[in-house]
């Protein structure tokens, strides 16, 4: 479904993104960890085609980014880390807004607006205008909006960094029915929680590369960490994530970790 | 390069959610209200109550029209203000962002941007002249239509300029204080125009204003062309990074725009559109310099004292001091010709060749073409020339700062274009030497 080759992004002398190769097949989820800087914003918009590729390619259903964006904007569902909703619309009128961007039926879209809204316990705010809505309330309609067209590939960007656990625990169980259904997930998340929770894959970035791309027993053998002493717990990918990176102390946390030789 | 393919469909859904916005606001629907009725009905009693009171026809007349212009000026004014706040507000607050992640094309949030502020604005704007145009002209006996309808299409061009200036500022400022300031770059040639636009109304010939709104035509349809090359995904989200040490990328950036620039022979034949052009001003502008003389259009008691303190501000009795006058006068206009010709698009580059040629022109309309072309041999065969290449390079400057590409760029294009200005210049400034001594001595 999502076929990332040699991606590179330059802008004017920065390199923002080089050299990431990343394959996510229907029904898989992808999750990119990695510091603030690191790409994986600039990734996630050349996946949409919503920036150009300075080098390398980007294939969506086996449409190519560069030659046909618009069309790869249509099969993708991007919700940015920062909502960006219009403060004076309701959610509803904002929703059916974006829905008729997208080209959906007005009666079809209505339903769906209807559904997700309910979904997101958001039904009784759904006439308000988005200006007076919480940071949390803000998130749960940007995931709405980018997945209202149901796109084969949802991208998204810390999307449950405002919300309470008990909705993030519903965004989850929401992206998780979306991929029962096929579609592919690319997420950023600082939240490892979040990561294991929903990675089918891990890649982890730093200063715009990929340094690691695999499952997380895969990274697990990679970043060479026994299981831990206290409990005998397998290392989390807080550990591996670290320890990829190069933060990783010999004490962190209280916790003895040792690499293997 | 034609006009981009856009859905109808498409830009009609931005500019509906954008209309709704910008009349979701009640300050601003105040605003409107107050401009639209109250505005109009205030100037349009001024003038009646002039007319009553026994203010003189002619003055009543000539009011009744800058009263129109004045009405319709404050709404236009306005389109700047809601331009900046669509394109800079959207782009500040990151909705812009997710508008640029969905399937419309650049083209169609664009067009659909500019038509919701063209709207708001030319709906104010027509609904005050049409409020004042009916308190004031009923029973006054004087109802100029071809002015009223010539300043209606001017506001459109004025508005849709501006406009398109808030969609270049958009792409330089990322939020609204610093959008805020660059709008001085709108208001300033703006208001020039304003004045300018007062100045023909109070002469009041239709056939002026007409050719003035030719003219702001032409100039909205380059503008909003600019605004649209410019007004991309890329350059609009992809600015956000390697914005350090701006004195550094500034001295870097001058520094490469010098670096491997063609010879002089090669840049000429590189440039030789604007170059031909340049060329063309030279026999064009003599023209029209024996046209404006044989024809008495511009009186000659008043080109003859001009061109009179022109020459004698460079005889200075001293053979050496005179070839000093002139070349400096010279090198001068090729410094001011480069300065201008980004804020003229380049006119003024056309003007360096165009100038000359008028004045040649005038001279051989008042005496004869043996007589005039005398006055410019020798030193015409290293002048003209010179002129010709440094004209043909400001009119490169001038279109490469108005043409914008969504790739960006902007900035390194000029320097390159002024870089190469620069160093043509260490060939021109040596002719222009050359020349004056031919001028003084052999001239």
């Amino acid at each position: 479904m999502l076929q990332v080759e040699g991606l590179a992004k330059r802008y004017g002398e920065v390199l923002g993104l080089r050299d990431l190769t990343v394959k996510v097949d229907e029904g898989e989820c992808l999750v990119l960890l990695g510091r603030n800087g690191a790409g994986k914003t600039t990734a996630l918009r050349c996946m949409a085609g919503v920036l150009l590729p300075s080098a390398g390619t980007v294939r969506v259903d086996g449409i190519n980014a560069a030659d046909d964006p618009a069309a790869v904007r249509a099969l993708v569902g991007l919700m940015p880390e920062v909502p960006g909703l219009y403060e004076r619309m309701s959610a509803r009128a904002y929703l059916d807004h974006f829905g008729a961007i997208y080209g959906l039926e007005p009666l079809l879209r209505r339903r769906r607006i209807d559904e997700l809204l309910e979904t997101f316990e958001l039904t009784d705010a759904g006439d308000r205008w988005l200006g007076t809505f919480s940071k949390g309330m803000r998130q749960k309609v940007a995931l709405i909006r980018a997945t209202l067209h149901r796109p084969r590939l949802v991208l998204a960007d810390e999307p449950t960094s405002a919300l309470d656990p008990d909705s993030a625990r519903r965004a989850w169980i929401y992206l998780k029915d979306l991929q029962k259904d096929g579609c592919g997930l690319v997420i950023c998340t600082h939240s490892m929680e979040e990561a294991e929770h929903m990675a089918g894959e891990i890649g982890i970035m730093s200063d715009g590369r990929a340094l690691a791309v695999g499952s997380l027993d895969k990274l697990r053998r990679r970043s060479g960490l026994k299981r831990r002493r206290v409990m005998r717990e397998l290392p989390t990918l807080q550990d591996i994530y670290l320890s990829i990176v190069g933060n990783l102390g010999s004490n962190h946390d209280g916790l003895a970790e040792t690499r293997t030789a | 390069m034609g006009w981009p393919k856009l859905e109808r469909r498409k830009a009609a859904i931005v500019a509906r959610r954008d209309l709704r916005d910008a009349v979701s606001e009640l300050r601003l629907i105040a605003a409107m209200v107050a401009l639209t009725l109250a505005i109009p009905i205030a100037s349009a009693s001024g003038v009646r109550a002039l007319a009553a009171f026994g203010g003189g026809t002619a003055v009543v007349n000539r009011l009744s029209l800058v009263g129109a212009f004045f009405v319709v000026f404050i709404p236009a004014s306005f389109s700047l203000v809601l331009a900046l706040e669509s394109f800079v507000g959207e782009r500040e607050r990151t909705t812009l962002e997710v508008l640029l992640s969905t399937p419309l094309r650049e083209a169609e949030i664009y067009a659909g941007k500019v038509a919701a502020v063209l709207a708001v604005s030319l709906s104010l704007c027509y609904g005050g002249l049409l409020v004042y145009c009916l308190i004031t002209f009923p029973g006054l006996g004087y109802f100029p239509l071809g002015i009223l309808v010539a300043l209606a299409l001017s506001t459109i061009c004025q508005v849709a300029a501006m406009v398109a200036g808030a969609v270049i500022i958009s792409i330089n400022a990322r939020t609204m204080r610093a959008a805020n300031v660059m709008a001085s770059f709108i208001i300033l040639p703006m208001s020039v125009v304003l004045q300018i636009e007062a100045a023909l109304i109070l002469v009041g010939r239709a056939e002026f204003l007409w050719g003035f709104a030719l003219l702001m035509a032409v100039a909205a349809v380059v503008f909003l062309r600019m605004g649209f090359n410019g007004f991309s995904r890329e350059a609009l989200l992809a600015r956000d990074a390697g914005l350090r040490q701006p004195w550094r990328r500034a001295l870097t950036a001058v520094r490469r725009s010098f670096d491997q620039r063609p010879s002089l022979l090669r840049l000429v034949w590189a440039r030789r559109v604007p170059m031909v052009i340049a060329t063309a001003g030279l026999p064009a502008g003599a023209f029209a310099g024996y046209l404006a003389g044989s024809t008495n259009v511009i009186p000659a008691s008043v080109v003859k004292p001009v061109l009179t303190s022109l020459v004698r501000s460079t005889d200075t009795g001293n053979a050496v001091e005179e070839a000093l006058a002139i070349f400096s006068h010279n090198v001068l206009a090729f410094i001011l010709v480069a300065a201008l010709a980004i804020l003229t698009a380049g006119l003024s580059g056309f003007l360096l060749t165009f100038a000359p040629g008028f004045i040649l022109g005038f001279v051989a309309a008042l005496s004869s073409w043996a007589f005039a072309l005398s006055g410019i041999v020798p030193n015409g065969l290293v002048e003209i020339p010179a002129a010709i290449i440094a004209g043909g390079l400001a009119i490169q400057i001038g279109a490469t700062a108005i043409h914008m590409d969504a790739r960006g760029g902007w900035t390194a294009r000029v320097l390159g274009a002024v870089a190469d200005y620069v160093r043509a210049l260490r060939w021109l400034v040596p002719a222009l030497a050359v020349a004056s001594v031919l001028e003084v001595f052999l001239g």
